[in-house]
């Protein structure tokens, strides 16, 4: 039993130092942004924090639009989350609840929009937002961002799965589709919103080809974009980098840390596997 | 008392909005510049800023190069471009042919408080369409200088008395320094960025036109023997680099740092990077002394590879006749402060700035303000310039070359061909 | 409360309930579906049919063009350019699908036999380079893998003799592309296998120890065939973001050394927003889309396949 016990201890000891291995480059990411320039360029660099130099992070906050970002990003984000989570619901329950015509096609349509590479539409989609006067607005970031099948899909297969004795319930105590949508289907699974509300989130803000293309000026860019195409450093500039691209990932992974269990969810339930 | 001073400001905002003279205009900045050319200019536009509760300048400071002319191109294509911008006059060819900048008048030069002749002729005629109109102003003439190590060359037969350079006079005469530099244990003793990109090509054409050798002569790419000439300069680059005398696919950045690290005893870079080195230098995190020469001539004739830094006003047909007037008011006194901009390590096109007594003291400016007149600027033509399809070949053939992954001779045939191609 | 019934009702007036009832949920349906379709049919249906008008003619990025047929695509078949974007996008996908799969299979395995906090932490750690941007991603990447001051050019020296520019030598940029995207990535499917691990009873495997079965057993004859269709399920994403690569590309290599990590999407993005070849930039994008389409279908049929056996 000790032999077991001792080979489990040392089994959980390897897979956590595969681990470590696996997080080191935001570990060496940190180390790097609290060094000074110069030392990180002329001394063989060691492999421990072992200097506190803030100054690039200060740097960095100066000098760069680092709030504005994060302003647009947020923003951005935010919206379309929203939007993407009330149309997908309302489309959803409609398609798993109501019977109409042009259903099975509408449903046909979504699943196989699953098939279309969204860049190799960003071409005609950047046309389309400069026809409407969209081009480096949020709304022009925002708008093609709006797609994302997998919502209504997950939703559907939800909502298919509630008992039709409730809703027979609420219908003849003289509730509406509305009501039954937002009274009863919703809350019901408030962690499917949950869940699937992280996962548009994240790869909204994550996002980074679109608005790439669609966003000119810098006051109009997002963190990830942000980052990559306005250059405010000069000269050596590593630690400056590394406080940069900390400082842009902060929200994601503090947002992460806290709200773990939900993330991981979330990743499941929208890829149709339950935990 | 507190009512009164509400009133009056009421009053005033009121007539504030009321009359259009008093009225902000926001002008929307794009530049590439980062270096301390970056923080030298982000100086210039607050102080303008600060002087000018009228024009309200907000810039932006795009990617170098490819970047931030892949945007300028998009933005003035669905009309969201800047109101004004940075422009490097290489690539004013390619400029016209997207069609992304408006003309400047005479009149217009004449309101900003300038005037062509106030500026050298080759750069005017730099900024000039063939037959002419002015599509840019020029700010300044730029080239790449040998910053050195003082301190390693003290003492040697490289350094004169006066703490210049001497006595490199040949390709031979300077393998033989950086030969002594890499002995001395300096891992790469001449550091330049060598992974392709503007490095690698001002590195390139100058040797070129130290041979006096053209890219481009009667619309053929590398006629006759400037393609020998060509070939002996991507030559002299791989030898140097088999002989582990430059670094290995250096990019800028590390290019810089190699030689901040002292793992270089010689930089060859754009003399943006004099701020650099100036503010390290004196906040005494360097560790050593540093100066900037003349690239010495080692070929047939002195040339420096050089370009030009300009103000442009992009095509829009939104921008209003206010916000173009305030644009021009920014091109103006930028100008007459270019003084600072000298401090950056550039020359001034702006004359009345270079015939001050203040830039002739400006070091290490003066030093190498001879290259002005060996300055050797990239072939106009629509192939030639920042980001353009000359750059590509650089990336792909050139520095490829240097690093041994193909002979010169391949390389510099395959340029020919490829470039001329696009010729037509 | 029970509910009335209805059949307490009068007939006629139940009949006229039920078509007001029809006419209330094609209303409502109407209402429910009109804000998706809208957004569907615009900015998506839409620019579909867009690209493949624009891929017949010979536009630029903004502006008017005239019809010209199939000649994008034709001139598309003699672009050699394009054949290494595409090989260059197959030989991606061959570096990473199937690697970065086995590797996720490997940790969700360990993870999910570790226990309690222990498992939280670790899978913590393994999950969280996916919710990084990705310019975060190639930042620190580019840093550490830097050829003169990069924490891993000694490994590498280590290993091959020397340090390498890694995204400036032609035989490492596609694979360290891959390590990085693999890193970046890998978590997701991670979690998908431990959720797909954890709705294996655990009574399967008693009764497989029971039988004497050894671990190794264990695995190819409980966990694999049940966890198949996850791991087809993880296959087929991965195939499918993977031909999709621009972003890292852009950010890492830029296409370059040579063109030897040039792919398809880095090519649409150079023709319409660099070289302003709207028309042809939109052809290079209907190839992407059909081999897309194609891989899919056919990928979903093989696993089909394999599953069943």
């Amino acid at each position: 039993m000790t032999a077991k016990r001792a080979r489990n201890f040392a089994f959980s000891g390897i897979v956590l130092i595969a681990a470590c291995i696996w997080i080191f480059p935001l570990y060496w990411a940190l180390t790097t942004s609290l060094r000074s320039e110069n030392r990180i360029v002329s001394d063989g660099a060691g492999w421990l924090i072992d200097e506190l130099n803030f100054s690039a992070y200060a740097q960095v906050l100066s000098n760069s639009k680092l709030p504005v970002w994060y302003l647009n990003s947020v923003g951005t984000s935010l919206i379309i989350t929203v939007i993407v989570l009330v149309t997908g619901m309302m489309c959803a329950y409609a398609l798993s609840q109501l019977r109409f015509p042009g259903r099975q096609t509408l449903y046909l349509l979504v699943v196989a929009s699953f098939m279309v590479p969204v860049p190799a539409l960003y071409v005609a989609q950047f046309v389309l937002m400069n026809d409407l006067g969209l081009v480096n607005t949020w709304w022009g970031i925002i708008l093609p961002q709006l797609i994302v099948p997998v919502v209504v899909i997950v939703y559907k297969q939800f909502f298919d799965a509630i008992p039709r004795e409730m809703r027979e319930a609420v219908l003849l105590d003289g509730g509406g589709e509305f009501t039954l949508l937002f009274k009863l289907y919703v809350p019901l699974n408030w962690g499917i919103t949950a869940a699937l509300g992280i996962i548009t989130f994240i790869s909204a803000w994550n996002n980074f080809f679109w608005p790439f293309l669609v966003s000119t000026s810098e006051g109009m860019m997002t963190i990830p974009v942000g980052i990559t195409q306005v250059n405010d450093s000069f000269g050596v500039a590593y630690a400056r980098m590394m406080a940069l691209a900390l400082l842009a990932a902060a929200p994601v992974i503090i947002g992460y840390l806290i709200f773990q269990k939900r993330v991981t969810e979330a990743v499941m339930i929208s890829a149709g596997v339950k935990g | 008392m507190k009512l009164f001073t509400k009133l009056a400001t009421a009053t005033a905002l009121t007539m504030g909005l009321s009359t259009s003279a008093m009225a902000q205009v926001e002008l929307e900045w794009w530049d590439f510049l980062a270096g301390g050319d970056g923080v030298r200019m982000k100086a210039l536009i607050d102080e303008f800023n600060a002087e000018h509760p009228d024009i309200q300048i907000s810039g932006t400071t795009l990617e170098w190069g490819l970047p931030f002319y892949t945007k300028v191109r998009t933005a003035t294509a669905v009309g969201q471009g800047p109101d004004i911008m940075t422009y490097h006059l290489s690539r004013l060819p390619l400029a016209l042919e997207e069609d992304v900048l408006t003309p400047i008048t005479d009149a217009e030069m004449g309101a900003a408080g300038l005037s062509k002749s106030d500026f050298f002729e080759a750069s005017i005629t730099a900024a000039s369409t063939d037959d002419g109109q002015l599509m840019a102003v020029p700010f300044d003439i730029h080239a790449v200088v040998a910053y050195y190590n003082k301190t390693a060359l003290e003492g040697t037969e490289w350094l004169g008395e006066d703490g210049n350079l001497t006595g490199i006079d040949s390709i031979e005469d300077m393998t033989a320094l950086l030969q002594w530099a890499k002995a001395e244990g300096f891992s790469d003793p001449l550091s330049f960025q060598s992974e392709g990109g503007g490095g690698t090509w001002r590195m390139f054409y100058t040797l070129l036109r130290q041979q006096g050798g053209e890219m481009i002569t009667d619309g053929e790419v590398l006629a006759g023997d400037n393609m020998d000439k060509a070939v002996k300069a991507i030559q002299i680059l791989a030898d140097w680099r088999a002989e582990g005398l430059i670094p290995e696919q250096a990019a800028y950045e590390a290019s810089v740092a190699l030689f901040s690290g002292q793992k270089a005893v010689m930089h060859i870079n754009g003399v943006w990077e004099v701020p650099t080195f100036k503010d390290s230098a004196a906040d005494g995190s360097l560790g050593f002394d540093w100066f900037a020469n003349e690239v010495p001539q080692m070929l047939d004739q002195p040339a420096t590879w050089a370009d030009s830094h300009a103000f442009a006003i992009p095509n829009n047909p939104n921008m209003t006749e206010e916000e173009r007037e305030a644009a021009l008011t920014v091109i103006g006194w930028m100008q007459q402060h270019s003084m600072a901009w000298a401090d950056a390590g550039h020359i001034p096109a702006y004359k009345p700035t270079v015939d001050s007594d203040e830039y002739a003291a400006l070091e290490p400016n003066a030093t190498y303000a001879s290259l002005a007149e060996n300055a050797a600027f990239d072939p106009r033509s629509k192939i030639a310039g920042v980001a353009s399809p000359v750059y590509d070949a650089v990336d792909n053939l050139i520095a490829p070359a240097i690093h041994g992954f193909l002979s010169a001779e391949d390389a510099a045939a395959q340029m020919k061909d490829q470039l001329q191609g696009l010729m037509n | 409360m029970p509910p009335v019934h209805p059949l307490d009702r009068p007939e006629r007036e139940a009949e006229m309930s039920h078509s007001n009832r029809r006419n209330r949920e094609l209303r409502a349906a109407a209402l429910l579906v009109a804000p998706f379709v809208f957004v569907f049919a615009v900015f998506f249906l839409y620019p579909t049919y867009k690209v493949v008008a624009l891929s017949f003619t010979d536009a630029p990025l903004i502006g008017e063009g005239t019809w010209v047929g199939l000649e994008n695509y034709a001139k598309l078949l003699g672009d050699r350019l394009f054949y290494t974007s595409l090989w260059n996008n197959f030989y991606f996908v061959l570096l990473t699908v199937i690697p970065t799969t086995v590797i996720a299979l490997m940790i969700a395995l360990s993870v999910s036999k570790l226990k309690g906090r222990m498992q939280a932490l670790v899978l913590t750690l393994f999950f969280l380079p996916y919710v990084l941007p990705v310019s975060v991603v190639t930042m620190i990447w580019a840093w550490m893998l830097d050829f003169q001051f990069g924490i891993l050019q000694p490994l590498i020296a280590a290993v091959t003799g020397k340090a390498v520019p890694v995204f400036k030598n032609p035989h490492w940029v596609m694979p360290m592309i891959a390590v990085v995207t693999v890193w970046w990535t890998n978590g997701f499917n991670v979690l998908l296998l431990i959720a797909g691990l954890r709705n294996i009873p655990e009574d399967l495997y008693e009764a497989a120890a029971l039988d004497g079965a050894t671990p190794w057993q264990r695995f190819w004859r409980v966990t694999w065939p049940l966890l198949w269709p996850i791991i087809s399920l993880v296959l087929t994403l991965q195939l499918i973001l993977q031909l999709k690569l621009f972003d890292q590309v852009y950010l890492l290599s830029n296409g370059g050394p040579f063109n030897q990590s040039y792919v398809v999407l880095m090519q649409m993005y150079r023709e319409a927003f660099q070289l302003n070849h709207g028309g042809y930039a939109s052809a290079i994008a209907m190839v992407l889309f059909l081999v897309i389409v194609i891989v899919s279908v056919l990928q979903f049929q093989l696993l089909r396949i394999g599953g069943r056996k």
